[in-house]
């Protein structure tokens, strides 16, 4: 698991000085391509990032009701919603999972090696068989999404809850304390750190594998604009508009599990001051 | 001894990759000596005028033909093996850059769709206009029949009226549709097609053309009639070029039939019927169509039925599902998510072979629209 | 003594609990009793018989997909994580910078494959104009590129979270960046290697299985099974499918055996 949280120095002139070096790179590359002339068409490698945003603020409508941004942002929409209700429904799924692991070792042996190899199932191979079993397109992109984004919400939570020390235990059956109590009062909250380290991984998973699950059928959706605007007749633009776009919001998704993190551990740190 | 031992897994990881990489690459090398060898023998024999055989024998020999795969590579495989070639062909990505760059020399497009990419220059498209020709499957006797109207046999067999309204009313609209390109173009820009509506345009003049013309260039008045001899050559062509790994269902493709793909009992009603009123009450009334692809004027007809209410007419409540993803219509209507589908023919054997049952009513597209385009 | 019985029962537990249920599983799938529970036909979910008739019928064509995948996968993976690891040893010289580049190269899994294929597709063929190589060199980019980010993180964190003072120690004895990177940062940061692999492993698996639905030519496992799936011919893809199952169970484990066995030589010193 990418667990980046570890250690947070972000800064934020740090940040700034990264993504405008990124950019700079981006842009040199670009200028090569477009001054290579073996390339015919530039901006079907790579085309320079400020034309790419100039194409958001473009007032050309692409087809006839929409302008190139207005029709991203339409179907980026709809991806998210999906995208968002996978992630919940996979990441619940994947908290209760990771607390049925750790309280009974046989479905633990049993489950992990079979959550590893659901992860191996190419998307397409199951698309099928769940569609038939919902009977509906848009439900089965969401089931999928969220198959795709429990494992690492699992994995980490279980490592999460097998990590609070065994003194821990002890003390609390010491003071009588049910299972249930020792789960609410000192396993669930030891394994936050963990959730929002599964959470991230799978915040930006759950929005590129809507994108993908988006191309099992057409509609509206980032998935079927990105096929669309390669195979359609619209400016190579829009194709890039979607790139950007899509990973801008993996990223914002993953910041946002920080925030949330954020949220939450202030809180119980103020609860701790309290009580105290 | 820690260092030794992590050093002995990383030498053997290495050594394996090498010894991969380096069992591929000489295989790729000695391959590309071949080929160009075949290009420059090939290249000192073409005469100053090249024929379309030629274009054929020189595009195959440089492995440079296009297609897209996934089903619609049958007729450039007849046409392969019709000039003994081998029977080989580059992927396209559904852009035509490959073309552009001249990755490929003769690339796959559809009368309607990538010819117009390639030719005109609005947006999106390539602008090459008549500096590009064109290699028609029909010309060559290898056309495979595309775009049909099909459903399952149980679903027309438990609701023939519903499938006698339905294609009496699609029908109408593909003749409105045919009787005014530019109208029935503009419907389906409204119902939500992110193609330009200059490309929309094109699109509709042209699959007027398909629905009008049979393969031996004649003209077709009575819409989504069923041609035997067409539908039969698409099956022989299906038979011979459809490989199929599963021997279970490549022995089930060797036994079919027309009869087994087609019955021409519903659209025989739908078209004896004066006003549509005469199919009886239609069963199942909630119907839903998933069509090939993207919503465009490939399939005008039933846009514009839906547009000028010729299904509210007949008692039925349609929706159109746009399609052009991996969960093919095939799959589609056969798991029954919707009734009725658009698929070319060969894709439907080959989900029959599979043990789909489904059943063509009616033939929208009386000619094949692939064609082999070059730069002139 | 005590202990390691019990370890013994735990491993024979922990490889019979999962095999007992995965027999379970598959006679339900061969009696039809999962089709009956997922509503779905013996079409769309064959029993496995046919599936392994099916690769039993077509074993060179198969292997050959395989290979493809094989090489694609493995080398992506292998220079991802090159690229990864020297990304963290860079990052680590400086942490206020370099942690910040960390989290720039985690960013570019957030673009979809999907995305990534084509431009990778129309990139390489100014790079080469033979389509095999060309084909492959694009596939392996798009691998790579999902295999960097993980490594990064995981390498930066094992190459920066040392014992305490382990850093200035060495620098007392007066040694060279190389001789610390080589006696300290590396060792340090093998555990931590390991734990990206297991991630991009499978990773690696399934994008070289996605690249290959836009490659140019028309080979690899992941085509085939899309070929199979769009012409409705479910039996043949699911026969892909377990092939390449097994291709990541198989390599998943041989990496599990190789990190087992480096970090038991470590603890042994």
């Amino acid at each position: 698991m990418a667990e980046l949280n570890k250690k947070k120095e972000s800064n934020p002139f740090v940040t700034l000085v990264w993504t405008l070096g990124f950019f700079i790179i981006w842009e040199i590359i670009a200028f090569l391509v477009e001054a290579s002339p073996s390339i015919r068409s530039p901006e079907k490698v790579l085309p320079h990032f400020w034309k790419i945003i100039a194409t958001a603020f473009d007032s050309k409508k692409i087809n006839g009701s929409e302008t190139a941004i207005q029709l991203v942002w339409l179907n980026a929409k709809v991806t998210l919603l999906r995208s968002a209700q996978g992630f919940f429904i996979g990441a619940s799924i994947g908290f209760l999972l990771a607390i049925l692991m750790s309280l009974t070792n046989v479905v633990k042996k049993i489950a992990f090696p079979y959550l590893m190899i659901i992860q191996m199932i190419p998307i397409l191979g199951m698309a099928p068989i769940i569609l038939s079993f919902t009977g509906d397109i848009d439900t089965s992109r969401v089931v999928i999404a969220a198959i795709l984004t429990f494992y690492p919400v699992a994995t980490n939570t279980l490592a999460g809850l097998e990590a609070v020390e065994k003194e821990k235990h002890e003390l609390m059956y010491s003071y009588a304390a049910k299972k249930w109590q020792l789960y609410i009062k000192t396993l669930i909250p030891a394994c936050i750190p963990y959730l929002f380290t599964g959470l991230k991984v799978s915040a930006p998973l759950a929005i590129t594998a809507s994108i993908l699950v988006d191309t099992l059928q057409g509609g509206i959706g980032l998935g079927c604009l990105l096929s669309q605007s390669l195979k359609g007749a619209m400016t190579r633009y829009v194709f890039w508009l979607i790139v950007v776009i899509s990973a801008a919001i993996g990223i914002l998704s993953y910041l946002l599990m920080g925030i949330i993190e954020d949220l939450v551990s202030s809180h119980k740190k103020a609860e701790r001051a309290c009580k105290r | 001894m820690e260092r030794k031992n992590i050093k002995k897994a990383t030498f053997l990881v290495f050594a394996a990759m090498v010894v991969l990489s380096f069992s591929s690459c000489s295989k790729e090398e000695s391959a590309t000596v071949t080929e160009t060898k075949e290009v420059s023998t090939t290249t000192t024999t073409v005469s100053e005028v090249k024929t379309d055989k030629d274009r054929i024998l020189e595009a195959a020999a440089a492995g440079k033909i296009g297609n897209w795969g996934l089903g619609n590579e049958y007729e450039i495989l007849a046409l392969l093996a019709k000039y003994d070639q081998p029977l080989e062909f580059l992927s396209q990505d559904f852009t035509m850059d490959g073309f552009d760059d001249d990755s490929i020399e003769l690339a796959s497009a559809m009368t309607y769709n990538e010819l117009g990419l390639v030719k005109n220059d609005y947006d999106g498209a390539y602008g090459y206009g008549d500096s590009v020709g064109y290699i028609d499957m029909n010309d060559e006797g290898v056309a495979m029949l595309e775009d049909n109207l099909f459903t399952t046999k149980e679903f027309a067999m438990a609701n023939p009226n519903t499938v006698k309204a339905f294609i009496y009313a699609s029908l109408k609209g593909w003749a409105d549709a045919c009787a005014d390109p530019s109208a029935a173009a503009e419907v389906v820009y409204k119902y939500g097609s992110s193609v330009s509506s200059e490309h929309q345009l094109y699109m509709a003049s042209e699959v007027k053309k398909l629905v009008e013309t049979d393969t031996l260039g004649n003209p077709v008045s009575n819409y989504g009639y069923m041609d035997d001899a067409a539908i039969q050559q698409t099956l022989d062509l299906a038979k011979t070029y459809i490989q199929l790994d599963d021997s279970k269902a490549a022995e089930k493709l060797a036994s079919l039939t027309i009869d087994d793909i087609r019955d021409t009992s519903y659209w025989v009603a739908a078209t004896e019927s004066v006003d549509g009123s005469d199919l009886g009450t239609p069963e199942k009334t909630d119907v839903k169509i998933q069509l090939k692809w993207l919503p465009q004027s490939q399939f005008m007809g039933y846009y514009m039925a839906l547009d000028k209410g010729y299904y509210d007419e007949v008692g039925l409540n349609v929706t159109i599902v746009p399609g052009g993803g991996d969960i093919a219509e095939t799959t589609a209507v056969y798991n029954g998510t919707v009734d009725f589908g658009v698929t070319w023919v060969s894709n439907m054997i080959s989900a029959n072979a599979a043990g789909m049952g489904l059943l063509e009513v009616a033939q929208i597209y009386q000619r094949s629209g692939l064609l082999l385009v070059y730069k002139k | 003594m005590k202990t390691t019985k019990k370890i013994n029962l735990d491993g024979i537990s922990a490889i019979m609990y999962p095999l007992a249920f995965g027999i379970i599983v598959f006679l339900m799938w061969q009696g039809g009793v999962l089709n009956t529970l997922l509503h779905t036909d013996t079409n769309t979910l064959p029993p496995p018989s046919r599936i392994n008739s099916i690769i039993f019928d077509n074993t060179a064509k198969i292997l050959l997909n395989l290979k493809a995948t094989i090489i694609v996968a493995l080398i992506g993976l292998l220079l991802g994580s090159l690229i990864g690891y020297g990304t963290a040893i860079i990052a680590a010289q400086n942490k206020k910078w370099g942690s910040g580049g960390i989290t720039l190269a985690s960013a570019f899994n957030a673009v979809p494959i999907v995305a990534l294929a084509p431009v990778m597709n129309n990139l390489t063929k100014h790079f080469s104009s033979n389509v095999d190589y060309r084909s492959m060199l694009a596939k392996t980019i798009v691998v790579m590129i999902v295999c960097i980010a993980s490594m990064a993180v995981n390498a930066y964190r094992g190459l920066t979270e040392l014992k305490p003072f382990a850093k200035d120690l060495m620098k007392t004895y007066a040694a060279s960046n190389f001789t610390i990177f080589k006696k300290l940062l590396l060792p340090n940061s093998v555990p931590y290697v390991f734990t990206a692999l297991r991630v991009s492993l499978p990773a690696s698996i399934i994008s070289a299985l996605v690249t290959e639905y836009f490659s140019e030519k028309v080979i690899g496992v992941g085509r085939q099974i899309r070929e199979n799936i769009v012409t409705a011919q479910f039996a043949t893809a699911w026969a892909y499918i377990i092939v390449s199952c097994f291709l990541g169970i198989v390599l998943y484990v041989i990496l599990l055996l190789v990190e087992n066995s480096v970090m038991k030589n470590r603890k042994i010193k």
